[in-house]
């Protein structure tokens, strides 16, 4: 079901948190709510299922405006950070519960069945007779997936559900929530300050700061083209390397440290003394291009895979560089390697992306 | 810390790193210890154990807490009657006898008989004796110093009677060769049980026990007591206090905490103080009998005019007392369910009941079982509050068992104090106490509780 936030604004004791919030999230679609701590995401998501109520604008499901209605009204599967599964009641009376406490009486044997159904779709058959306190974290992540699923909700909020996971689970995790929300073709939120997950789970990401939306895109297209400077900062990991500095002659960039880079393509006859950032991901400096930098190497972090360089391009100028794993470069070496400026992005003084 | 706490333990690594020590007792903390143990030991185990041994006695006021004389009374005689001890034994013990020794002149020469008249007596009669005080009254007449006046004579001659009855012995010994001599007549076994009787301290006995098994009084305190305990525990500690402390989690912060304070009024009030007040609300001329009779209701003194409202009244004021606890107890364990838990209920659907019954109330079962087991200890020994209000009253239809057991042992109108009894009663708590405390602690599985928590996050 199509979820739609019109003008959504929500204040706390009086105060603005979010103001005139526009979001539409498609049916079927998974959009990750991404951003720093205290950006407003979980307000948002805590908005959408009810438990805040919105101080202005609508929330719309489908046709549907529930801006008014108190949560239980809503149909909306929530799972928390902490799962806040019923520590009282065995995982399949915690599966049950949503269809226990409806209006309409659901008979037990239809109930159990619904119950086993969601349980087998999420892997869980086996645990249904265990109480929460005797799971695992993962284990406790898919009973409430499940718990929030068995009604059939019109929407899906995850508010930080990897959170509590170690990294393996964390993975695993990961790919499950994504299979279940294709198989059951459910429209969700991931609420997320983790760029990795929001990234590898969602069709969409909405990157947030200070209660506004800054960009809403496919995550590669984020990535590629962020909108501006905090989103380029906020996505990659590493992240990006961002150099303060001016344009030049004949399409260059120069820093007041000392470095001067070839502008990229779209930006070469832009005029002298205009005041730009340039921003260099890893991947881009050592592996080809038409610029190129030489610095010494003041730090390096094996990755298995891969490596990570800190290259010191000028005083107060370091740049990264992230390389297949190679044992000829260590710290204190002086290196020259290319920069492929033309994938360089570029920011204005407002920090717009040029 | 440790090293303030245990300097030994830190030396000895340092010397000897290698070695390892179990770590001594620290000496700082039986210091610290040996406060708290010695009045536990002087306000705890001392009570406790001379309760012990006072219930096995049948100390009272008339005994004295000191050594007791032996002394035979008509009263005593009578009661050994009663019991089947022979008439002709009895006869003999009541019996007196005349004897004429320095003693008994002596005595008569403090009372002020004429002194040639004692002189006569002493030549003639000195270490003989008669049986019948007739006969020694006759042999005085013949003197020729004896007084002109029968009733002189008679008076004269009763002091030289001598009879064991209401005389103080110190030892049972004294009292045993006294018999012998005035009744020889009487069988050891007999004479033992005389003197044995005659004790007038306190002695050991079961017979508190004994009584409070048979006794007709012991069911209706019983009852009483289970009446009180439970209906003040079910309907305040754990009805009225998680009702309102379920009602003040869902009432805003500042509102709460102003219900929660005016709550803990009556337990913060002084107990007279709060006696006093309620006799106000609830005596003839209180609030709550002229509220009565303006709107036609019964109008009469509450607290003592019937057996209903003198229940009633005597639970309501200890409920209110015993409500807080319940109150701050379960507010707390309402604070420490996750909120996300709550608003993970309400996205499922579950209205404010529903909340409230399956996701709050079942996790509260901790809570209830502690102040209930809690409550149901202190509201057991508590009578403070009773016995300033209905005093056990209309009748005694409102005495519990640890009333009846401060009235038996400390305050009562007879003025006979039964300490022993008293002791019994209280030892009886006690040991119920204990009993359940016992089965509370099963029941809690403690070890459990102080062990580590299974969730792994």
């Amino acid at each position: 079901m199509r979820l739609h936030l019109d003008n959504f604004t929500k204040c706390f004791d009086g105060t603005p948190v979010i103001e005139g919030l526009n979001l539409t999230v498609e049916d079927g679609e998974m959009l990750a709510l991404l951003g720093p701590s205290g950006c407003g995401k979980s307000t948002t998501l805590l908005s959408i299922c009810g438990i805040y109520r919105a101080d202005g604008g609508r929330i719309l499901f489908g046709d549907r405006d529930v801006s008014a209605l108190p949560s239980q009204r809503r149909n909306v599967g929530v799972v928390f950070q902490n799962y806040a599964l019923y520590p009282h009641l065995t995982v399949e009376e915690n599966i049950a519960f949503p269809l226990t406490v409806q209006k309409k009486r659901t008979d037990k044997a239809e109930v159990a069945r619904q119950v086993r159904e969601i349980a087998e779709l999420i892997h869980i058959e086996a645990l249904l007779s265990r109480r929460p306190a005797q799971l695992s974290g993962g284990q406790q992540q898919r009973v409430a997936l499940a718990r929030a699923l068995v009604r059939k909700p019109d929407v899906l909020l995850l508010d930080e559900p990897l959170a509590n996971l170690d990294a393996k689970l964390r993975l695993e995790m990961r790919s499950e929530i994504r299979r279940l929300q294709l198989e059951t073709g459910i429209t969700a939120i991931l609420v997320t300050h983790d760029q990795v997950e929001a990234m590898s789970m969602c069709d969409r990401v909405a990157i947030m700061d200070k209660g506004e939306i800054l960009q809403i895109d496919s995550p590669t297209e984020m990535y590629r083209a962020p909108a501006n400077r905090f989103v380029a900062g906020f996505l990659g990991n590493p992240p990006i390397t961002f150099l303060d500095g001016q344009t030049a002659q004949e399409g260059r960039f120069a820093m007041a440290e000392g470095l001067t880079l070839p502008l990229p393509a779209h930006l070469r006859n832009m005029p002298a003394g205009r005041p730009i950032a340039l921003g260099l991901r890893p991947e881009h400096f050592g592996h080809g291009g038409a610029g190129q930098a030489s610095g010494r190497v003041t730090f390096v972090e094996p990755q298995g895979r891969e490596m990570l360089f800190d290259v010191q391009a000028a005083p107060g100028v370091t740049l990264r560089s992230i390389q297949p794993t190679r044992d000829d470069v260590a710290i204190g070496d002086e290196v020259t390697w290319s920069i492929d400026a033309d994938r360089m992005l570029a920011f204005d003084a407002d920090g717009r992306r040029l | 810390m440790s090293s303030f706490a245990d300097p030994t333990l830190e030396g000895a690594r340092s010397s000897r790193p290698s070695r390892a020590r179990r770590a001594p007792v620290s000496r700082l903390g039986l210091i610290l210890m040996a406060p708290a143990m010695l009045l536990l030991t002087l306000f705890f185990f001392l009570p406790v154990a001379l309760t012990g041994v006072f219930a096995f006695t049948d100390l009272s006021t008339s005994t004295g807490i000191g050594r007791g004389d032996y002394v035979v009374t008509p009263n005593l005689l009578r009661e050994l009657g009663d019991r089947g001890m022979s008439s002709a034994d009895l006869e003999a013990v009541s019996r007196a006898s005349v004897t004429v020794d320095a003693e008994t002149i002596e005595r008569a020469r403090a009372a002020g008989v004429d002194g040639r008249f004692l002189d006569d007596i002493e030549g003639d009669f000195l270490g003989r004796s008669f049986d019948a005080p007739s006969d020694f009254e006759r042999d005085l007449r013949r003197l020729r110093t004896a007084p002109r006046r029968a009733r002189d004579l008679k008076s004269a001659a009763a002091l030289f009677e001598t009879s064991v009855l209401n005389q103080r012995f110190t030892t049972s010994d004294g009292l045993s060769a006294k018999l012998e001599t005035l009744a020889p007549e009487v069988t050891p076994a007999a004479r033992a049980q005389i003197v044995d009787a005659s004790y007038t301290g306190a002695r050991f006995t079961t017979e508190n026990f004994e009584r409070l098994a048979t006794q007709k009084e012991t069911a209706r305190l019983v009852a009483n007591t289970f009446l009180y305990v439970g209906a003040t525990l079910s309907l305040f500690n754990v009805g009225l206090g998680l009702f309102l402390a379920v009602v003040l989690f869902y009432t805003p912060k500042g509102m709460s905490s102003l219900f929660s304070t005016l709550w803990l009024l009556p337990r913060i009030t002084p107990v007279v103080l709060y006696a006093v007040m309620w006799k106000w609300f609830t005596w003839e001329g209180g609030f709550l009998p002229i509220l009565a009779e303006q709107v036609g209701l019964p109008s009469f003194n509450y607290m003592k005019g019937s057996v209903v409202t003198a229940w009633a009244t005597m639970i309501t004021l200890n409920g209110f007392i015993g409500a807080s606890f319940g109150l701050i107890l379960f507010s707390g364990a309402l604070r420490a369910i996750p909120v996300q838990q709550l608003w993970a209920s309400e996205v499922d659907g579950a209205s404010r009941w529903q909340q409230v019954r399956r996701i709050i109330l079942p996790q509260m079962r901790w809570p209830i079982l502690f102040v209930t087991a809690y409550q149901t200890l202190s509201l057991l020994s508590s009578y403070e509050q009773i016995w300033l209000t209905t005093n056990g009253g209309p009748g005694r239809t409102t005495t519990v068992w640890a009333l009846e057991a401060f009235k038996t042992a400390l305050s009562n109108y007879t003025g006979n104090l039964e300490y022993g009894m008293g002791a019994a009663m209280a030892l009886v708590l006690v040991v119920v106490g204990l009993v359940l405390s016992l089965i509370y602690l099963r029941l809690f599985k403690f070890n459990e509780l102080v062990g580590r928590p299974k969730i792994e996050i």
